[in-house]
């Protein structure tokens, strides 16, 4: 299903977005145009930018508005692809970008630490040194993990699905977002703890609130 | 923010280890389990060491999350669609337009 990725690129971005057999076609011809293989692109992509989108706002219609906006943006800005990184890793800075700029008009501080948390104390990771009750034990459900993820304060959230679901680097994600690497690996650490947390809780929300149209 | 040099691994207190936790994440591949220079540390603190092995969890579920799991709904599509026709539109409108001062051949 999966060609070989074109050795010119980073091997890194291929590893986890693998060329998808006649998406390069599909892109030539939509660069050209061709209304189908725009679509053919967009239902190649759709399930991962949709999911992308809701993981990062955790609301359905926006997410959908973002999607849709996602794909405008592509349509208009599809030529000026080179295949420099793998396609679907151009769609997905492109897509992360247009969910950062409208979290942005929305008026939420994404870099700031202490603003990405609701509280100032009470809600933030504790130290959990002294707590001798590690129930994760080695496994988490990974419904579980969605559901605590949708519950996490959102600059903590944009952070650790950016690091440890999309797979960016930390210096990726401090360009993105306009601050240091120190920052964001002490945001993802905190998300990482604050999930841990959540996950030991025996009042995480229900799994509808996260994916309502879920296909899990 | 780095890892500093001058850490004592093999004296290392809990407080200072969670001080430098999130840079020993961040570096080399995030196993800080299995880390060498903590293993003393963390077989005489077991709730650091449950700690590492519940974010070293977390962080390896986080990965399986990659692969997408939900549609949009078709709505989606149609607005998509709809916006482009629409500004297909507008563009051939721009391209019909005629300069109504432009001299006439």
């Amino acid at each position: 299903m999966t060609q070989a990725p074109p050795s010119r690129a980073n091997p890194g971005l291929f590893k986890r977005n693998p060329p998808i057999a006649g998406e390069a076609e599909a892109i030539e011809a939509a660069q050209k145009g061709d209304a189908e293989a725009f679509a053919k692109l967009y239902n190649l992509h759709k399930r991962r930018v949709y999911t992308l989108c809701l993981r990062m706002l955790s609301n359905v219609s926006e997410a959908e508005d973002m999607t849709q906006n996602a794909f405008l943006h592509l349509f208009r800005k599809l030529g000026s692809f080179r295949g420099e990184s793998a396609f679907s890793t151009w769609l997905h800075r492109l897509t992360v970008n247009l969910v950062l700029m409208h979290l942005r008009k929305k008026g939420l501080n994404l870099v700031s630490l202490e603003e990405t948390d609701n509280s100032s104390g009470e809600d933030t990771p504790k130290r959990d040194f002294g707590s001798r009750d590690p129930v994760l034990a080695g496994s988490v459900d990974r419904i579980a993990l969605e559901r605590a993820l949708a519950a996490l304060p959102p600059g903590y959230r944009m952070v650790f699905v950016l690091h440890d679901v999309e797979g960016f680097e930390h210096n990726e994600i401090a360009a993105m977002l306009d601050c240091s690497t120190g920052n964001t690996k002490s945001q993802l650490h905190k998300a990482r703890l604050r999930l841990r947390q959540l996950l030991r809780s025996p009042s995480l929300p229900p799994e509808s609130s996260v994916f309502p149209e879920s296909a899990i | 923010m780095t890892v500093p040099r001058s850490i004592d691994f093999e004296h290392l207190k809990p407080e200072e280890f969670e001080h430098i936790l999130p840079d020993l994440f961040a570096t080399g591949d995030g196993k800080v389990s299995q880390d060498p220079r903590l293993q003393n540390f963390l077989a005489a603190n077991p709730d650091c060491a449950a700690l590492v092995k519940d974010l070293e969890t977390i962080a390896e579920t986080a990965r399986s999350l990659f692969e997408p799991v939900v549609d949009p709904s078709d709505r989606v599509w149609q607005n998509i669609q709809a916006k482009l026709e629409e500004d297909s539109a507008l563009a051939s409108i721009d391209d019909d337009y005629i300069d109504p001062d432009a001299p006439i051949d």
